[in-house]
């Protein structure tokens, strides 16, 4: 999936856990860990808000595109 | 689920249950009567269907193997068919149906009914070669009088198969979906 979600990253940065994480935006442990390691096939609008409400962030700062070729390109 | 479709739904588990003992008792006196008919055949008459072959054995013993092939394997899938049906009412969960068991089972009965429909259609046309040749395979029909029932039910069940995986597909994006 050329889709990468970068919660991970920004939950290191606000230095927020995601127990911290589920109980801000009403999600279950088991929905935001889908989404952090990228297994989710698709984020609604609302999760996405209450994600960059919590973390005070822009959509795009959780969200990243690499395409196919970028990432079989070695280091 | 309303409580009506949860009654229906057991209702169809116990008459699955009914025609899969009735066909394995059919196919169980079928294979007792293939034993009796080469080990003891003056027992037949008292036997299940009272089904006689002796007379095609005693003119060609290859006909005889080749007819009796036809009806017990025959029999024998029609039992097998019904145990999959069983087996899925079990599996199924009417509140959660699209899994992928389910979808995976339910094509396996196609295939199933496809293997009975066509195997009764090659068993009725064996029947009908063998009654050229001066046998009488009259009493047989009732083994293969169905075999374009079956096939067309094979070919429904399929469809329906392809349909229950899209709808496996769609339950697991939307299992994903956060």
């Amino acid at each position: 999936m050329p889709i990468i979600v970068n919660l991970d990253v920004m939950m290191a940065k606000r230095k927020m856990s995601l127990n911290e994480l589920s109980e801000k935006v009403e999600l279950t442990l088991s929905n935001l860990s889908i989404l952090k390691t990228g297994k989710a096939k698709a984020v609604r609008f609302s999760t996405l808000e209450a994600i960059c409400k919590a973390l005070e962030c822009q959509p795009g700062d959780l969200l990243e595109f690499v395409s196919e070729d970028e990432k079989a390109k070695p280091d | 689920m309303s409580k009506t479709d949860n009654i229906l739904f057991i209702i169809l588990q116990v008459i699955a249950w009914i025609i899969f003992v009735g066909l394995s008792i059919e196919a169980g006196g079928l294979i007792v009567n293939f034993v009796f008919s080469i080990f003891s055949p003056d027992m037949l008459p008292r036997l299940y269907n009272k089904l006689d072959l002796t007379g095609i054995f005693d003119q060609s013993s290859a006909t005889y193997y080749g007819l009796y092939s036809f009806i017990l394997i025959i029999s024998l899938l029609k039992a097998v068919l019904f145990y999959e049906v069983i087996k899925l009412t079990w599996t199924l969960k009417l509140d959660h149906p699209f899994t992928l068991t389910v979808a995976r089972q339910i094509s396996t009965i196609s295939y199933f009914t496809l293997s009975i429909g066509l195997l009764s259609y090659i068993g009725r046309q064996f029947a009908k070669q063998v009654e050229r040749s001066g046998f009488s395979t009259g009493s047989l029909d009732v083994f293969w009088n169905d075999s374009q029932a079956f096939v067309l039910m094979a070919a429904i069940i399929y469809v329906i198969s392809a349909i229950f995986k899209r709808g496996v597909e769609l339950q697991d994006e939307h299992d994903l979906t956060v």
